[in-house]
């Protein structure tokens, strides 16, 4: 069926003029039932289930407070770590810095320690090498003078030998003789 | 019997040659006693302990090396150098002819000996002046 046309000729009927209740339908005895109903309904949810239920929520309201809280003393607490990893980070990185520049500081005084005992040998071994070489001038220049001193030993005895005769002889004995008196 | 010392045989030897004994019989009763004795190895020792005595007494005999034959002049003059030196009234000289010596004189006398031959002088150039 149609609504509108049942609307339509609801209207125009003559119990739509009777009363307003019965057009809609609505029946007074069944609605203060209802009302008182509903009043009973309204009291037990007000005695029994709405404290309940405000009671869930302040708890939850007070479990979400303290996860609020704990999750704001977390993000410090996570905020004070960073800080101090951040701390540590910074420290370990002037450590670090401490330890390479010990390192480097180490390194030179190793390569001057190394440049310095490897100059020092130079030195010695040129020293040696000088002195060797002095040596060497000076056992050539005394094996020179004793090569001479023998040459002219040697000479001089085969002059004195083939020169030498009686006479020659004679006054060198008479000057010796003379000389030791 | 003790075994006289070599000092006593040379002083008793010494003796009997600067006295007016046979100097060839002191001699032989020598060489027959160190031979009698077996100790003809100690003739040169004795020899020089009497040469000693007799210089100490005024007689020196030495021993003159050169490297030509001394002339008589030289002898001489080396004759009087001993006596000069030592004090002695008599000198006699054994002359050594060493060419090796090559010039120069060697006196060796009881005690002391003068050493002027050119091969000492040579020796004393090569030692003295050598560089060690």
């Amino acid at each position: 069926m149609n609504f509108i046309n049942y609307f339509a000729e609801t209207a125009t009927t003559p119990e739509a003029s009777g009363g307003l209740f019965d057009a809609l339908g609505i029946k007074p005895e069944l609605l203060i039932l209802q009302i008182v109903a509903f009043l009973i309904l309204v009291f037990l949810l007000g005695k029994f289930v709405y404290p309940w239920l405000m009671k869930q929520v302040d708890e939850r309201q007070v479990a979400i407070e303290a996860a609020a809280k704990a999750a704001t003393e977390a993000q410090a607490s996570a905020a004070e770590s960073q800080e101090r990893v951040t701390e540590l980070l910074d420290q370990a990185r002037a450590e670090a810095a401490g330890i390479v520049d010990t390192a480097k500081l180490e390194a030179s005084q190793m390569l001057s320690a190394s440049e310095e005992r490897a100059r020092s040998t130079a030195e010695k071994i040129a020293a040696e090498a000088q002195a060797n070489v002095e040596k060497s001038i000076e056992n050539a220049k005394r094996e020179l003078h004793n090569e001479t001193l023998e040459l002219i030993a040697l000479a001089t005895e085969k002059i004195i030998h083939t020169k030498l005769d009686k006479k020659t002889d004679a006054a060198l004995i008479a000057s010796a003789l003379k000389e030791s008196k | 019997m003790a075994k006289l010392s070599r000092r006593a045989i040379a002083t008793y030897v010494a003796e009997q040659l600067t006295s007016k004994t046979d100097s060839k019989q002191v001699i032989l009763q020598l060489a027959a006693f160190l031979v009698d004795t077996r100790r003809t190895k100690e003739l040169s020792l004795i020899v020089r302990d009497i040469q000693f005595y007799l210089s100490e007494a005024g007689s020196v005999s030495g021993v003159v090396t050169t490297a030509t034959e001394l002339t008589a002049e030289t002898k001489k003059a080396i004759e009087k150098y001993i006596k000069e030196q030592t004090g002695a009234t008599t000198v006699a000289l054994d002359s050594l002819i060493d060419p090796s010596v090559i010039g120069g004189v060697k006196v060796s006398i009881p005690g002391r000996e003068l050493d002027a031959t050119v091969s000492r002088s040579l020796t004393v150039l090569r030692t003295r002046f050598k560089k060690a």
